[in-house]
């Protein structure tokens, strides 16, 4: 008898292989969506080449036609409207991995996304002149056509609704919610107590002073509450599940991967997610004080928001590849420290010695210098939040605006940091998810 | 060949050196009760989940309802139902959120499911129960709960690792009785214990297994003839005189290779028939024993009990 030997391909295919019709047709909706999301990658990729070469200038008249190709109907520069039309494709990228993730883990969300995908991408063709919503539209309306037909196949995640059941059960979701909103409360309290004074005499011109500061200090606790929640409710998500003796239980049932991994997350982010809401009417307490605007309400959520995922993937990606929780989080934990904080603050550091060194010097470098900036306060959610608000306040800017070069007075389009920030965090956590999703079929198999 | 449910070819699985599972063979009938017999460490658990796809063999075949479980191991789950040594313990969770959890798993539309968890509540006896949570049941409870669970998508199989273990004579007999129950309902039961009176009281099948290998395996008729030739029949009279003339009757009848009066016990005299034959053979010394005018106070076959078939087969092997 002679031993069957699988590749490692062959085993994977196995793991997540179709046992009914419905499994079947799925698994192709899926497949459909991840070339899709390649397709656009690529896509991606040569646009952002060409835009690079356009901007140094070694293609003549290059960036009327990547305008004309990636945002017609877009009344701005050309050059702005290239950099929007590549942040576009990148955001579909993402947004097809997470269906295809979607899909497998037969979430309800994933068939209306992947409808809402299609319409966005058509309004954008016909409004903006977004060509490259075609490579998008495809495979979502393909896909849709495929799923549309049996929407019993999309259902409310198992996994999540079991953990929500444990997690909001009895008083203590009720009470840990309040001791939360009283903390913040009492936060707020203390910061209007020990800034007024200072500020009363000044009249009552100080009090917008007064609304952001508050603003600024809800935010910041909450910034800070989800940097150390976030990580810790997903980095256990799995592993706890192993160190309970469950996790085989699942395996021999028909719970897919994706299912599992999707529905950890799901379950995690949506008790952030509430957190997040219950703080929303302290936050607008600031608005009686006048000084804070609703696009910095929308914006800081947004922020906040974009954060609790990126960490969340972080803490379930370590979850899916390490077998006990303890070393999860430390290694979520660092993961965090250094990528969103430690690296980026020592590449702003090593930058500004660079820029000082340099001195003036020509348009292109210059050019080059003040992008790695703003792509290094993209990378860390305080820095991208502050320098948001300082452009919302300073220049009225929340998109794209246009900074002039020191070196020879030209202009060049910038993008407020929170466009990158959030483009940037998710589609890490896209890739991380479906990293998970693949470690832990790789574990099984290891097995 | 057609009717085996479960069946592993040389199969093998190797822990860095140390080789766990090394050439098992097994041959579990469709319907049958099959008690999976060995010491300690022998590789009961690393069969099974070789089985339960949790395993990947390192070599070897294993089919479970004609699936492999290395090529197509989400038709192997659809088809099992396992209960593992230990119970998952998901705290913070009511009886009928486990099993409604579960059913989820296995893909059971939620309209389906209430129906679903009351029956196999009452199955399992815990309707009672519904609404406590999981860590609050005893021992007893959370393995009906657990064998509660494997059933919710109706597998063909049932793999049970050590159904019996830790539990309170009660509760074994619960257990027990439960098997016999879903036995009768169609299931196949392939369960591992290393209790015999467990295996020997309700299994059609049995195997024996000791370090990796399988040692013996065969429908419960078949091992006692293969592993025990002789069947004891244990006569009891009145006093010695009778037990000679017993002595004297028996000996010469077809079959009988060895008799052996013992030791009187409680006043009474015993005679030990050794016998190689069937049930026709037994019933004819009872009956000449009557026509002879013998006061028998006692005629029973000594089911030499698994215990003794164990001790047979893994004698001398070392591990």
């Amino acid at each position: 008898m002679t031993a069957p030997e699988l590749t490692r391909t062959e085993a994977d295919l196995a793991a997540g292989e179709p046992i009914s019709p419905r499994e079947a047709r799925l698994a192709r909706a899926a497949a459909v969506l991840r070339w899709g999301a390649v397709a656009n990658a690529a896509l991606a990729g040569l646009a952002l080449l060409l835009a690079l070469a356009a901007a140094l200038k070694l293609i003549p008249d290059l960036f009327p036609a990547l305008r004309a190709a990636l945002l017609a109907g877009v009344p701005t520069a050309d050059d702005a409207a290239a950099a929007a039309g590549v942040l576009l494709i990148q955001i579909n990228v993402s947004l097809l991995l997470v269906l295809m993730v979607g899909v497998q883990a037969r979430e309800l969300w994933a068939l209306g996304g992947v409808w809402a995908l299609a319409l966005a991408n058509g309004l954008a063709l016909a409004l903006l002149g977004f060509t490259p919503a075609l490579a998008a539209i495809i495979p979502a309306v393909w896909t849709g056509i495929t799923v549309s037909g049996d929407v019993r196949a999309f259902r409310a995640n198992p996994v999540m609704l079991k953990e929500l059941r444990g997690r909001m059960r009895g008083v203590r979701a009720f009470f840990v919610l309040s001791v939360y909103l009283g903390l913040m409360s009492g936060f707020m309290a203390l910061l209007y107590l020990t800034y007024t004074p200072t500020t009363l005499t000044t009249g009552s011109a100080a009090a917008g002073e007064v609304g952001r500061v508050l603003f600024m200090g809800v935010v910041g606790a909450e910034l800070l509450l989800i940097v150390f929640i976030a990580p810790a409710f997903t980095a256990g998500a799995i592993t706890s599940e192993r160190e309970h003796l469950t996790y085989d239980l699942l395996r021999t049932t028909l719970l897919s991967t994706p299912s599992f991994v999707i529905g950890k997350l799901e379950s995690a982010l949506s008790y952030i997610l509430l957190l997040l809401l219950a703080a929303i009417p302290l936050q607008s307490i600031a608005f009686l004080f006048g000084g804070v605007s609703e696009y910095e309400l929308v914006l800081a959520f947004v922020i906040l928001a974009v954060t609790a995922i990126a960490l969340g993937t972080v803490g379930l990606y370590f979850s899916a590849a390490t077998p006990r929780t303890l070393t999860a989080s430390v290694r979520s934990y660092s993961a965090v420290l250094v990528g969103a904080f430690i690296a980026p603050l020592t590449l702003t550091l090593a930058l500004n010695a660079v820029r000082s060194a340099v001195g003036r010097t020509s348009p292109v470098i210059e050019a080059a210098l003040v992008y790695a900036g703003d792509l290094l306060t993209s990378l860390n959610p305080v820095t991208a939040a502050l320098s948001t608000q300082q452009l919302l306040i300073e220049r009225q800017a929340i998109g794209f605006w246009t900074y002039t070069l020191a070196s020879d007075g030209s202009a060049i389009p910038r993008a407020s940091p929170w466009i990158a920030f959030a483009v940037i965090y998710l589609v890490m956590s896209t890739v991380l998810v479906v990293l998970a999703v693949r470690r832990m079929r790789q574990l099984e198999i290891e097995a | 060949m057609a009717d085996l449910i479960i069946e592993t070819r040389e199969l093998h699985k190797r822990f860095g050196k140390f080789e766990a599972v090394s050439g098992l063979s097994l041959a579990v009938p469709a319907g049958s009760i099959y008690g999976f017999v060995g010491p300690n460490g022998a590789g009961k658990t690393t069969t099974m989940r070789m089985l339960t796809t949790l395993t990947r063999p390192t070599s070897g075949e294993a089919w479970v309802a004609g699936h492999s479980v290395t090529r197509e191991p989400r038709a192997v789950r659809r088809a099992i139902g396992y209960m593992p040594d230990e119970f998952g313990v998901y705290d913070d969770m009511r009886v009928w959120e486990y099993l409604d959890f579960f059913a989820a798993c296995y893909d059971i539309p939620e309209t389906n499911r209430k129906r679903l968890i009351d029956d196999l509540l009452e199955l399992v006896d815990l309707t009672h129960r519904r609404d406590d949570m999981v860590d609050k049941l005893s021992r007893g409870m959370k393995q009906r709960l657990s064998l509660a669970r494997t059933l919710a998508h109706d597998p063909a199989v049932l793999i049970l690792d050590e159904p019996a273990s830790g539990l309170d004579p009660r509760a074994r007999v619960e257990i027990r009785e439960l098997l016999v129950e879903l036995a009768r309902m169609g299931k196949t039961i392939f369960f591992s214990s290393h209790i015999l009176a467990d295996v020997s009281e309700i299994c059609t099948h049995i195997g024996i297994i000791e370090a990796g290998k399988m040692v013996a395996q065969g429908s419960m008729e078949e091992m006692r003839s293969q592993l025990m030739p002789h069947r004891e029949i244990l006569v009891t009279v009145r006093d010695d005189e009778t037990a000679v003339r017993v002595q004297a009757l028996v000996a010469g009848m077809p079959g009988v290779v060895q008799i052996a009066r013992l030791e009187p016990k409680a006043g009474r005299s015993r005679v030990r028939i050794d016998y190689t034959g069937d049930d026709d053979g037994v019933a004819a010394i009872n009956q000449k024993l009557a026509s002879e005018q013998i006061a028998v106070l006692g005629f029973t076959e000594e089911t030499k009990d698994l215990e003794a078939m164990f001790m047979r087969a893994t004698k001398g092997i070392v591990t």
